[in-house]
């Protein structure tokens, strides 16, 4: 443990750095706010924050990208159905329509006592309330020889949708009919759990039409499917009967890119022409930099109420990197919804208003088993005062009964809406 | 090189802003807000990533527009979804999350006006 870490555990332990604290009260027009990562939580909050303060905070979104692409429904792209185009949506509507100053950087350091941010040409950018939404990061050396074998080509993730998304896609356009593609599963908590299930269908999906003496291998180093698992169970059984393979407790360890050969922590090697392993995931760098990943130093612990980080002062931290509630989903749809209640505490922070003290959130994901037929999770999630986090209600959200194409309607239904929301 | 073009992006946002100075006027001003209005803003934002921002809906997205509803008409909606009197896919399981009191706010803010 370095010293800023032991440091920030320290402070958060002692209770100094609750993050609902109110500060000195500014002038809510002069408040800079920075947002790091346009992603479904960071692009949301720079939006809302704009919103819910009558457009009067500041708020600079620094997002790397030229354009948003997203990752739910980036698997019916490496499936064929869809293409890239359909998936990316411009950054622009947050400037033109919002007044969020956007820049193309990342940010590479974070000063918590100067309250600076530091970015990759150079520039040094001042924030009264700083906002890190970076996702997640793939620990790719926790699979040996995984970041050799992605350098050279052979194995691809895929799961930041963008080049490798198209990548995959060819490279299972050139696999021969009789081939194998391989997927592996980290241990949970990963971002969007139900992500590899339906990717299998998606890859399974067009072998049928395309490639029918194909497989589709799953290795899942969890003990069972980690979300949907009767109904994806299912849809391999009456979809694609014959192939796929499920199979769970399977760790991956190492994989040699030569021979397209996958090793495991206990069962034997096996072989695939399409390799698309999956390491453990933490969170984004920048929060990991910063110090302030206190859970196992993978995931930023927050307060549930304004989403601050435990271990850091006016440092708010959204989406995939946070160390989540029960039953809480790395989600794109779960970012969006901790930026709304991020978004509203920062504006009453600043504001000098009282943060709200019953927040909810809401989750809803659409998984497609084939081009067309959908099934979905949905969950209602309460702040429980008590606990202080945020628990599912009892009788309420669930699952979809069967995969349907009306269902299919609504997931494209739901993906412009989430993209207009959190984008436009 | 790529400094400037944000720069031109900031000033071109800038104008937009300028151009939409009659909107941003027109709206209130943060003095006129309150914790309660920004909490119920925030509750009812939930809806907001499948029926669009406040109740803005994509047109011919798929999604069902809940914008032409009135408060009184989408707060019968949200409770017969959460007494079960009315089917759907994900709406009655989502309207049972939340408590009453919280579906009232939700219509009154979202409600056409």
């Amino acid at each position: 443990m370095d010293r800023r870490h032991f440091l920030g555990q320290s402070l958060a332990s002692a209770g100094l750095l609750a993050g609902c604290a109110s500060t000195t009260p500014i002038n809510i027009s002069k408040a800079q706010v920075v947002v790091v990562g346009g992603g479904y939580g960071g692009a949301t909050a720079a939006k809302y924050i704009r919103m819910f303060s009558n457009n009067t905070a500041q708020v600079t979104l620094i997002e790397p990208n030229t354009d948003f692409i997203s990752c739910p429904m980036s698997n019916l792209v490496i499936g064929g159905s869809r293409t890239m185009a359909e998936i990316t949506s411009p950054y622009d509507n947050l400037a033109k329509r919002h007044g969020v100053k956007l820049i193309k950087d990342m940010v590479e350091s974070v000063d918590q006592k100067q309250k600076t941010v530091k970015l990759a040409s150079g520039t040094t950018i001042k924030y009264d309330k700083l906002v890190l939404s970076p996702g997640v990061h793939l620990m790719m050396d926790q699979i040996k020889g995984l970041t050799e074998a992605n350098q050279a080509g052979v194995t691809l993730q895929a799961w930041k949708a963008g080049p490798e998304t198209v990548a995959l896609h060819k490279q299972l356009a050139a696999m021969r009919d009789g081939g194998v593609y391989a997927i592996s599963i980290p241990e949970a908590p990963f971002r969007c759990p139900p992500g590899p299930y339906e990717r299998a269908c998606q890859v399974a999906s067009y072998f049928k039409k395309n490639k029918p003496k194909s497989k589709v291998l799953i290795f899942d180093a969890n003990a069972d499917i980690v979300s949907k698992a009767g109904l994806f169970r299912k849809a391999w059984a009456t979809l694609y009967p014959g192939m796929i393979e499920y199979n769970p407790k399977h760790n991956v360890v190492a994989v040699d890119a030569k021979t397209k050969t996958i090793k495991f922590e206990v069962q034997d090697d096996v072989k695939a022409d399409v390799l698309n392993l999956l390491p453990l995931m933490r969170a984004g760098d920048i929060a990991v930099k910063s110090g302030i990943a206190n859970s196992n130093g993978r995931w930023v612990q927050v307060n549930y109420l304004n989403f601050a980080a435990t271990a850091a002062k006016d440092i708010h931290v959204l989406g995939d990197s946070i160390q989540i509630a029960p039953l809480m989903p790395k989600s794109g749809h779960m970012a969006n919804s901790h930026a709304k209640v991020a978004a509203a505490a920062i504006v009453a922070e600043l504001g000098d208003l009282e943060v709200n003290s019953a927040p909810v959130l809401t989750n809803t994901c659409y998984s497609f088993v084939d081009a067309t037929q959908v099934v979905h999770v949905a969950s209602v999630h309460q702040y429980n005062a008590a606990e202080k986090t945020f628990k599912t209600v009892p009788g309420s959200g669930g699952l979809s009964p069967e995969p349907t194409v009306l269902e299919g309607i609504y997931a494209w239904g739901w993906a412009k809406n989430i993209w207009a929301d959190s984008l436009a | 090189m790529p400094l400037f073009h944000v720069h031109q992006l900031i000033k071109i946002s800038t104008i937009c802003v300028g151009l939409l100075g009659s909107v941003l006027l027109s709206a209130p001003s943060f003095a006129q807000t309150s914790a309660s209005n920004i909490n119920n803003r925030s509750l009812a934002a939930t809806c907001a990533n499948c029926h669009g921002t406040n109740a803005v809906t994509v047109p011919n997205s798929g999604m069902p527009g809940i914008g032409q509803l009135d408060s009184a008409e989408m707060l019968r909606k949200l409770m017969a979804y959460k007494s079960g009197a009315q089917q759907g896919t994900i709406m009655p399981q989502l309207a049972k999350g939340y408590t009453d009191e919280q579906l009232t706010t939700i219509a009154s803010v979202l409600g056409k006006k």
